[in-house]
């Protein structure tokens, strides 16, 4: 009951304070929807050409690179002030504090995509896919929690070098390609064809793999991430 | 009386840099420790360990009974840190601070004490305004309030008075008055005079090691000359 107790605090304290502030969200949505112009732009040129097999990729390394602005910023707060030490202080599993940031990154990217999503349709995507969005909802979820418990475990790490915002696309974006790969693939098969559950079955339980891998790796080694 | 807080050995490594060199010191429960030192002496690394941000390099150190590295949950709900950097969220209010640090603690009558508290710092006033538009004194009485919102038993105090008004500093010294008597205090600072008035207990650190150690009541000349001594830098009297 008091680990629910702390997660919940953490996560209300993170989205009262981005509510108030909307750095992440601002920043995270102006470079999404700058990031589709400028692709309609580079790769609509000519008419004839058809991008649904582009659209996937475009999609996910929008939405990765989105993300790297927005775990900078989620740990930055924590330093104003030395915040990260008041929260050290507390009697709270350090494994608590990772959850309910990731819960929290998780809620800023969904947003995100709920605003993203739409434009991307209608810039990009020539092919209903209204039968196929419970499945886009999946891919979306399940690459979503990947992201953002690598991201939240990595922005942790990094937080406390002095290079961070260097360091931490160095160290994600290689880490980040397998999820990327699966959720290209199974993306870019709903918008091009449409898909069933059991054509894209090895895609989604991979991302799901990937989910549990490093949720268990934060479990195991967060401890280690946010200390000293 | 038994020890609050016991220290043997305790030594700390930076890299290369040992800062800590085997610290040996105990304070009864309801004793006053205050730690005299120059910059990079070892003071502040010495509080953290104590406060758990830090673990031991080598040593022993217990607070209330349990080892800071073995037992660090426990330590945690002892004790209350304040520092000169608040731990405070600028973005939210006085309350939502003390609301947020309410739950992460467990504190049963969250909202009675975060009156209480705001009360008795002169911030009920201004509890629904963030705390980017406070004053430095201000964000310090608050950081009071969230230090000892979960009634803790060990109240470590790193450098409280810096950068403080006069204004700031009464109260700070009042509310300190207020509950000295209820807790075990470790102070580090660069304020003789401070250090002087409420220690009962006197440390000098020097290069990571003990140099001076006395129970209170000592000659304020005598201590400063011994200060002197150990301290290059100009003092704060």
């Amino acid at each position: 009951m008091t680990g629910w107790r702390q997660f919940m605090a953490i996560l209300r304290k993170d989205l009262i304070r981005e509510l108030r502030t909307r750095e992440m969200i601002i920043s995270m949505i102006l470079f999404v929807l700058l990031a589709m112009v400028i692709f309609h732009y580079a790769f609509g040129v000519k008419e004839d050409v058809d991008l649904t097999y582009f659209t996937g990729g475009m999609l996910w390394v929008t939405f990765i690179f989105a993300m790297l602005l927005g775990l900078n910023r989620s740990f930055a707060q924590e330093q104003d002030e030395r915040c990260l030490d008041g929260l050290l202080l507390c009697p709270v599993d350090r494994v608590t504090i990772f959850f309910a940031k990731t819960a929290g990154n998780l809620i800023f990217l969904l947003i995100i995509q709920v605003v993203a999503v739409p434009v991307f349709t209608l810039f990009f995507v020539h092919r209903g896919y209204g039968s196929d969005i419970v499945l886009f909802v999946v891919v979306l979820l399940l690459a979503d929690v990947g992201i953002c418990a690598l991201g939240t475990l990595l922005a942790t790490i990094s937080m406390n070098t002095r290079s961070r915002d260097l360091l931490l696309p160095i160290i994600f974006l290689p880490l980040i390609v397998p999820l990327l790969i699966a959720a290209t693939a199974a993306t870019t098969t709903i918008f091009a064809t449409g898909a069933s559950f059991g054509v894209l079955g090895t895609r989604l339980l991979f991302l799901l793999g990937f989910d549990a891998v490093f949720m268990v790796a934060a479990y195991g080694t967060y401890d280690f991430a946010i200390g000293e | 009386m038994p020890l609050e807080i016991e220290v043997e050995g305790l030594r700390k490594t930076f890299g290369r840099r040992e800062v800590l060199k085997g610290l040996s010191f105990g304070l009864e429960r309801g004793g006053f420790l205050s730690i005299f030192g120059p910059n990079g002496a070892g003071k502040t690394t010495t509080l953290r360990v104590l406060a758990t941000l830090l673990t031991p390099g080598a040593g022993k150190v217990c607070v209330a009974g349990h080892d800071v590295r073995e037992d660090a949950m426990p330590v945690r709900r002892t004790i209350g840190l304040i520092s000169h950097n608040p731990m405070l969220y600028l973005d939210l209010t006085a309350q939502e601070n003390l609301r947020f640090y309410g739950d992460m603690y467990g504190v049963e009558d969250r909202d009675a004490r975060i009156d209480e508290l705001l009360d008795r710092l002169e911030l009920s006033h201004r509890r629904y305004d963030v705390v980017r538009t406070y004053s430095k004194g201000m964000r310090q009485r608050l950081a009071i309030a969230r230090a000892i919102l979960h009634r803790p038993r060990v109240l470590l105090l790193d450098e409280p008075h810096s950068g403080l008004d006069p204004r700031a500093v009464d109260i700070l010294d009042g509310l300190l008055a207020e509950i000295r008597d209820e807790h075990t205090f470790v102070m580090v600072t660069h304020n003789i005079a401070k250090g002087l008035e409420w220690g009962s207990q006197l440390m000098i650190i020097e290069n990571g090691r003990i140099a001076y150690e006395h129970a209170a009541g000592v000659d304020p000349d005598a201590f400063v000359a011994v200060y002197r001594e150990h301290v290059q830098e100009g003092s704060v009297l």
